[in-house]
């Protein structure tokens, strides 16, 4: 291995380490606040990803009838379990704001708005899928063990999955690039997109720091997510907290498709590997801490750029098997024997 | 509880299967749910009652399927001989796997079993001894007396015994010495710990279990399929065991075998209606499937198992009467413990410096303190919670200092908690009885083979004894969390007196107590002292102290600011300047 | 007692959710087919499941049944489907799977019940060696060794002597490592570095970096599909000007689509319906393909036609060869229906399919020669039949 080669990889592996990066802090945000598991966060990406191609394809894109399908059957089950309060702001959530981005799609879309207006569109089709989901899905089972959640996620991740499949079909795409330009850094050369990615996963965990520190929904869900019984007796609703932590992990989610589609062809279930990447990261940094769950999904980009170059037949293996050395010194610095719920 | 089901339960494995008029594919469906139910019933031990969740059992089943694959078409083995020879490969890869991983808390646990699913997914899919993605193919099925076990009613027959034979052996070792250890590592990990369960052991020994069982899962889906290959044993097929569990109820034996039913039934179910229903033959099967999963779950969060029998719980009074266990040869130093500048820090903070003290046989002494002084520190480095940063421990003239909480146990320690430990989930007089653990000697294997039933009745009257002694001896067949407060602070003296101990820990036994009961426990103590006991209480309730102990430590700042006997300490000017902070 | 009510209630559950179950009549025939529309081999299976779609309802006056299920390519549900076509729904013969691991895991099943099956998977491994059970197995899609030969032909002409291979990580690659390896080596064609990929990866920069720095003359992409186009877009974004082949799994649209100008110029062997209107109007498998591709555009929408759902249409294209012969043996819904129907397959004859002219025998059970292969070009984001 040349120093050339070594610095592509080392490039391919810090960009899949940055989308990876953009997934494991939204995991670890919704399980702190939620003890949710957030397997379908695969699934956004994909359809983020899918819908932005799709929209420059000049179509308009068919997630639209999951968005409504979604946000009507949120307002359903919403409206049930309130009976009568707070409806009309449910519906404002739930039935208008799909039905307001399904106009804007038909006008803009036939017209090919260009990349940016692509972008924004596919975000505001697939981000809102997050929080309906959690009024659908999650929020009745905010009592439930984590195993009892970790399942319904599984079941959101098997019903998306197919409706993915449905929706989209099993056949790939690819979305235009944000930029076309190549940069030369000495005898290296630099795609714009990854310089775009990069940026905006810096930009976006710069926001989420920033959301976190210095705005007061921010701090409340600080507070859930460290006590969830003190949070409620000084007043933040749970349930309020879960949603915006649904939220801002559809943003994120949708945000890391729409960056990852110019890089690859991505289909209705690659959302499930790389969210699973993203997940590993995760866990290593305790599924708690921020920074250490950045460093470990660039950990888990250049391992599995590396191990495809040594040894591609294995790289699933090599990835998988080096983390299980992470989770055990992560494991023997809680040695004191705990009671686990 | 016996097993009387059992027999006729076999009887319909044999003849259900040849039922005219029985759809031959329901029985094909009733094989599925069958080898699904064997795995599933691992994780049931493994995930819902041991609390360590696993999905890597597809794996395991894996391993079994493999092993006997290759026995029986590369060397033309019988394939009889490949049920050993699979379930000794799965558990082997189990004790493997799990000792390297099994140290992992939680949801590293959790993510753990993912890699390893993966990782073996892709090994099986590399190897050329497995052929690869294609797998093995053309694998001879069962034979009985040279007569091939092709139609799946035979197959059904064999599969359902060996349900049966799993349920039972699964349901003898849950109810034995290790069964309750097992029940204990979720949520009471700690008090078994107290108890002398070796945690570790206790953990390997459940996953081991379940991973036996796949192995076995995996021999009959070898050779009921004829085929195998990577697919059946990847992570989706993991996930998909530890759904049938979660929806048949994870804490339950008999939700393995309902989540397995309802999970294969729906499917095929799905497969028939929907195209009916909606009128084409989409890809709606896995949507429905997802959308059922997750409603299921809202109405049903603990498994459907206990939804439908609402948690009625059977009791099953044990024979009392059975001779009573060996008691601990009885202590002869005259110092049963004794405390030399024990010390620990977190950090840079001191938490106990220099504490000094000798308990001996007999004795009553009380450790106090107010809030922040140190006590809970100091209990934790006597029962082996915590390892002191210096000082040392005699127990009986002995050196313990370091040792780990189930070898203090071993050592002659008994201990209650401060904050109740009792085991969820079990009852009052199971949980007393796993205070009895070191003094029992029955073996898993032994368990499940039911040869340890003279023993468990010892056990349980040991256990029936002491609750008797403690005065909550008609309570013994209740839900152990079910108790009052106060009662169930009283059921860990039990716990702890069930293992014979030589010295006795109590950390605020008073707590919650109303002033008769309080009568009552000084009574208790009073007389196991005067029985030889050595006897430690860290107490906040100074009124009961002051009556009750023989001696008195007081603590504050992590140092011992003062000993002595009652009487003493209250005429104590640095205990009246601690507790009441200078104001006198 | 708990256990004892579990015992109990399941079978309770089972007939409270099993319902009326088809009670088969004798008349028409049935045609079971468990093919792969979910999970990743779904780009198969689903166009294979529209394709049934089209199949005649009635053939010479003989009603036609179809029943289709999902197998999500997993092995396990491919059998369990194959036992419930058979003994639910009293088929007569069995279609699929779409991949080979769960074709090889219902050969076993179709035997037993002597129900003569047709496999819509590519391994010569289903079909060959014959034994008792290959007996009754069939199948449409040109054996992979056909085409690896072809390509490996081409290759020579080219005078390619290293070839750099990436193949997908699972059955298909490596059913195409082995072939390929097989025919490469008389031509005098070694491999310079062989690599692995996943269906779903994101990034192949490594292996391909590998690949280029071997200086292969020719690369080889085992992929099927849109999957197929990442490692030749990373190819051409590294700077390699090379000849890239591919193999007959990326024949659809949707690969042109996603590879857009990188795929120009690939070479791949196919099945002739991937450039049916190109071929001589001598070639008889002209009017069947064009038959086929308009049924399918017209029911799927234009320019949605592809070579996996044509395996089906084939498949079902032999079965009308052979059921007069099987109605001489007996009635459908008969042991003796099903056996006369293994001996019509057999004993086909130069049936024109849409991928080539079939001729059964007993030991070749695909049937194929090379007339079901012609080897095609990417031009103008097109294919293009290579003389």
């Amino acid at each position: 291995m040349d120093q050339s080669i070594f610095l592509i990889l080392l490039q391919d592996g810090v960009v899949n380490g940055a989308i990876y990066a953009l997934l494991a802090l939204c995991l670890v945000m919704v399980f702190a606040v939620t003890r949710v598991i957030l397997i379908p966060q695969g699934e956004l990406v994909s359809f983020a990803a899918l819908t932005y191609a799709t929209l420059d394809t000049g179509h308009v894109p068919a997630s639209l009838y999951l968005l409504g399908g979604l946000g009507g059957a949120a307002f359903l089950r919403a409206a049930w379990a309130k009976r009568g309060t707070a409806l009309l702001w449910l519906a404002v959530e739930t039935l208008v704001l799909p039905a307001g981005i399904a106009g804007v799609t038909v006008w803009l879309a036939p017209q090919k708005p260009g990349v940016a207006v692509e972008v924004l569109l596919a975000l505001a089709i697939t981000a809102p899928l997050a929080p309906y989901l959690y009024r659908l899905a999650f929020q009745p089972l905010a009592n439930a063990s984590v195993l009892v959640l970790l399942v319904a996620s599984v079941g959101a991740h098997l019903a998306l999955g197919g409706l993915g499949l449905l929706i989209f079909g099993p056949e790939g795409s690819r979305g235009p690039g944000f930029s076309t330009a190549m940069l030369s850094l000495g005898d290296q050369v630099v795609p714009g997109q990854s310089l775009w990615i990069l940026g905006l996963t810096l930009t976006a965990m710069a926001g989420l720091y920033l959301f976190f520190e210095f705005t007061l929904l921010g701090t409340a869900l600080r507070a859930v997510a460290v006590n969830r019984l003190g949070a409620r007796l000084v007043g933040i609703r749970t349930e309020q907290a879960g949603l915006i932590a649904f939220t801002l992990a559809g943003i994120l989610g949708a945000l890391s498709g729409v960056l990852v589609a110019p890089l690859t062809t991505i289909y209705y279930d690659s959302g499930f590997l790389i969210g699973l990447k993203g997940f590993v990261a995760a866990i290593v940094g305790g599924l708690a801490s921020y920074p250490l769950a950045v460093l470990a999904a660039l950990v888990v980009g250049l391992v599995e750029s590396f191990s495809a170059f040594w040894a591609s037949a294995f790289k699933e293996v090599i990835v998988f098997t080096v983390i299980i050395p992470v989770l055990l010194w992560r494991s023997w610095r809680h040695q004191d024997l705990e009671d686990e719920e | 509880m016996t097993l009387r089901w059992a027999i006729p339960a076999l009887a319909l494995c044999v003849v259900l299967p040849w039922l005219p008029g029985l759809p031959l594919f329901w029985v094909t469906l009733a094989n599925l749910i069958g080898i699904s139910a064997i795995v599933v019933t691992g994780l049931v031990v493994l995930t819902g009652i041991g609390g360590m969740t696993s999905f890597a059992q597809a794996s395991f089943l894996g391993f079994g399927a493999y092993t006997t694959a290759i026995l029986s078409t590369r060397y033309g083995l019988n394939p009889w001989l490949g049920l050993p020879a699979a379930m000794a490969a799965a558990g082997l890869a189990a004790a493997a796997i799990g000792a390297i991983t099994l140290r992992l808390k939680a949801h590293y646990l959790a993510l753990g079993t993912i890699a390893w699913s993966v990782s073996l997914f892709f090994l099986f899919g590399n190897l050329d001894i497995l052929g690869r993605n294609d797998g093995i193919s053309a694998i001879p099925p069962l034979t009985i007396a040279g007569f091939r076990l092709v139609d799946v009613r035979l197959s059904a027959t064999l599969i359902g015994v060996s349900v049966v034979g799993v349920i039972a052996a699964t349901h003898n070792l849950l109810d034995s010495r290790w069964g309750r250890a097992i029940r204990a590592l979720r949520g009471g990990a700690m008090a078994a710990a107290s108890c002398g369960v070796d945690i570790a052991r206790a953990r390997m020994l459940a996953f081991v279990y379940a991973a036996l069982l796949a192995g076995l899962a995996g021999w009959l889906f070898a050779h009921l399929q004829r085929a195998v290959n990577p697919t059946p044993f990847g992570l989706y097929a993991g996930i998909q065991y530890l759904l049938m569990a979660v929806v048949g109820g994870a804490a339950y034996l008999p939700g393995a075998l309902l989540g397995s039913a309802l999970v294969v039934i729906v499917n095929d179910r799905l497969q028939d209606w929907l195209p009916k229903l909606l009128g084409t033959s989409g890809n709606f099967e896995i949507i429905a499937f997802g959308l059922l999963l997750v409603l299921v779950l809202q109405v049903a969060p603990e498994g459907l198992w206990p939804h439908i029998t609402r948690r009625r719980r059977h009791t099953h009074p044990r024979p009392i009467a059975a001779m009573a266990l060996p008691k601990r040869v009885a202590a002869q130093a005259n110092r049963a413990f004794e405390v030399a500048n024990l010390r620990r820090n977190f950090g840079g903070l001191v938490a106990v410096a220099d504490l000094s003290f000798t308990l001996a046989p007999g004795e009553l002494l009380a450790l106090i303190g107010p809030n922040g002084a140190g006590k809970s520190t100091s209990f934790n480095l006597l029962t082996g919670v915590t390892r002191p940063s210096a000082g040392t421990v005699h127990l009986m003239g002995r050196d313990v200092t370091g040792l780990s909480a189930p070898a203090m146990a071993e050592g002659g320690v008994a201990r209650s908690f401060q904050h109740v430990k009792l085991v969820a989930g079990m009852s009052v007089i199971e949980n007393v009885a796993l205070g009895a653990h070191l003094r029992g000697h029955a073996s898993p294997l032994r368990s499940i083979l039911r040869l340890d039933r003279a023993e468990e009745a010892r056990q349980f009257a040991e256990a029936a004894t002491q609750l008797a002694h403690v005065g909550l001896g008609d309570l013994a067949d209740r839900p152990a969390t079910s108790l009052a407060l106060g009662q169930q602070r009283i059921v860990e003296i039990a716990r702890a007196l069930a293992a014979d101990p030589a010295v006795l820990l109590l950390d605020e036994p008073a707590a919650g107590l109303r002033h008769a009961e309080k009568q009552v426990l000084a009574a208790l103590l009073r007389r196991l002292a005067a029985s030889g006991m050595a006897i430690l209480l860290v107490e906040h309730d100074m009124d009961f102290v002051m009556n009750l102990a023989d001696r008195l430590v007081v603590m504050d700042f992590g140092t011992v600011i003062a000993e002595g006997p009652p009487e003493q300490i209250r005429q104590n000017p640095a205990v009246i300047e601690a507790y009441l902070g200078g104001v006198a | 007692m708990p256990f004892r009510r579990a015992v109990l209630a399941t079978p309770v559950c089972l007939a409270v959710l099993i319902t009326s179950l088809g009670a088969a009549s004798a008349d028409p025939v049935r045609v079971g087919v468990s093919i792969s529309t979910t999970g990743p081999a779904a780009s198969l299976g689903i166009p294979q499941r529209n394709s049934v779609a089209l199949l005649p309802k009635q053939i010479g006056g003989q009603d036609i049944e179809y029943i289709v299920l999902d197998d999500a390519a997993d092995a396990s549900k491919a059998v369990a489907n194959a036992r419930k076509l058979i003994d639910q729904d009293k088929i007569d013969v069995l279609i699929g799977s779409s991949t080979t691991p769960s074709s090889l895991a219902m050969i076993d099943v179709a035997a037993e019940k002597h129900v003569p099956m047709i496999s819509l998977a590519a391994s010569a491994s289903i079909i060959a060696p014959m034994d008792a059970s290959r007996r009754w197995v069939f199948k449409t899609p040109q054996n992979d060794s056909l085409m690896a030969e072809a390509l490996a032909d081409t290759m020579q002409k080219a005078g390619v002597k290293t070839v750099g291979f990436i193949g997908f990580s699972d059955a298909y690659g490596d059913g195409w490592l082995a072939e390929f390896t097989k025919a490469a080596a008389p031509r005098g064609i070694s491999l310079a570095a062989t690599e692995k990929y996943a269906r779903p990866d994101t990034t192949v920069t490594g292996q391909v970096l590998k690949l280029i720095a071997a200086k292969p003359d020719a690369m080889l992409i085992a992929g099927a599909g849109t999957p197929a186009a990442l490692p030749q877009r990373t190819l051409r974004e590294r700077g390699y000007t090379g000849v890239i082949y591919q193999t007959h799994g990326v024949a659809n649209a949707d690969f042109l689509r996603v590879g857009g100008k990188d795929v120009e110029g690939t070479i791949l062997p196919s099945g002739p319906i991937l450039v049916a209107a190109q071929l001589p109007d001598s070639n008889p498998i002209k009017k069947v393909a064009l038959d086929y591709i308009a049924k399918y555009d017209a029911a799927n929408g234009p320019g949605t036609v592809n070579n996996f759902g044509a395996h089906a249409y084939d498949a079902m294209l032999l079965v009308q060869a052979a059921i007069p012969a099987a109605l001489a043996h007996g009635k459908p819904g008969t042991a003796a229906f099903r056996e006369g129907l293994r001996d019509g397959l057999e004993g086909l004859k130069e049936v024109v399919l849409d991928h080539g002219i079939a001729t059964m025998s007993p030991t070749d059970h695909n049937g194929f020669d090379a007339r079901a292969r012609v080897m095609v070009t990417v031009k103008n984001g097109g294919w293009l039949l290579l003389p």
